[in-house]
């Protein structure tokens, strides 16, 4: 548990602890500091904590952690150690082209004004499925639309690997397309093994070292 | 009798927001989405109900 979560649980129980004295003993509201003291405690210092208290939860849904806690996406989850460069998700994975903790949220969310709320009102879709809905098998669970190239190329835009790569000059034209999202990245027949997770059966998996530190 | 009214709409207020700030902490312990269900379908409701008697039991005291 991180410091600013010890912080929270803290600061919350105070804020609740507060909540409960004043309830108890409601007859001090009757003096005018007793009024500015339940309306602090009862009105603005709970605001406080449930707003802190929904960042955190927010941020930590972005985690890789929150996404695998879900058995359905297990499988998702292993494909990232799949031992092999041609599955996209484990290529990134393993080599840190997105931060591991938030290896899931980096690729699926919209990279526009609100993509992060989108994603995150997806995701509480998904966990309300999980919990009061028929969960899908792994292998049925696909994209709502197809992945848009604006995602891939909110990293790899710029970047010489991606500008200078002959593969990407087979035709003149070949990038501008990608950025008009009118050629794809991954349905195209360039990079389209993604998480595959009906292939798996055979697969060998990376392990990844532990930290030395 | 209008100040026992309030001293009660005060203690509920409390109580409820006690409560629903417990669950919150609750919460908190664990990254799993049922935390986060729960932070959001019972936590914050009973917050926000103990938020709306207190300003509640201000605004009839005022009136009265």
């Amino acid at each position: 548990m991180g410091g600013t979560t010890t912080i929270l649980i803290f600061f919350t129980a105070m804020v609740a602890l507060l909540g409960l004295i004043t309830s108890m003993r409601p007859e001090f509201t009757a003096a005018r500091g007793g009024k500015i003291m339940a309306f602090v405690a009862l009105c603005i210092l709970p605001v406080l904590s449930v707003w802190a208290g929904f960042h955190e939860q927010v941020e930590r849904s972005t985690s890789t952690q929150f996404c695998l806690s879900c058995h359905v996406m297990s499988s998702f989850g292993k494909s990232l150690t799949v031992d092999d460069k041609s599955f996209i998700p484990a290529a990134h994975f393993q080599n840190n082209f997105v931060p591991r903790d938030h290896a899931c949220f980096t690729c699926h969310t919209d990279y526009t004004m609100f993509g992060d709320y989108k994603a995150k009102w997806r995701g509480v879709h998904h966990v309300i499925v999980q919990y009061f809905g028929k969960i899908p098998k792994p292998e049925d669970i696909k994209l709502y639309t197809p992945y848009n190239n604006r995602e891939c190329l909110h990293c790899h835009a710029g970047a010489r690997s991606y500008e200078e790569a002959s593969s990407h000059h087979k035709t003149p034209d070949m990038l501008a397309k990608a950025a008009s999202n009118q050629l794809s990245c991954t349905s195209s027949g360039c990079h389209d093994i993604v998480h595959n997770v009906g292939d798996l059966g055979d697969a060998t998996f990376w392990t990844p070292k532990a930290d030395p530190q | 009798m209008t100040q026992r009214l309030i001293e009660r709409r005060i203690r509920w207020s409390g109580r409820l927001t006690a409560a629903g700030l417990i669950v919150q902490m609750l919460t908190l312990l664990a990254t799993h989405p049922l935390a986060f269900i729960c932070f959001a379908m019972v936590g914050c409701p009973l917050v926000g109900a103990g938020i709306l008697v207190f300003l509640y039991s201000l605004v009839e005291h005022q009136a009265v």
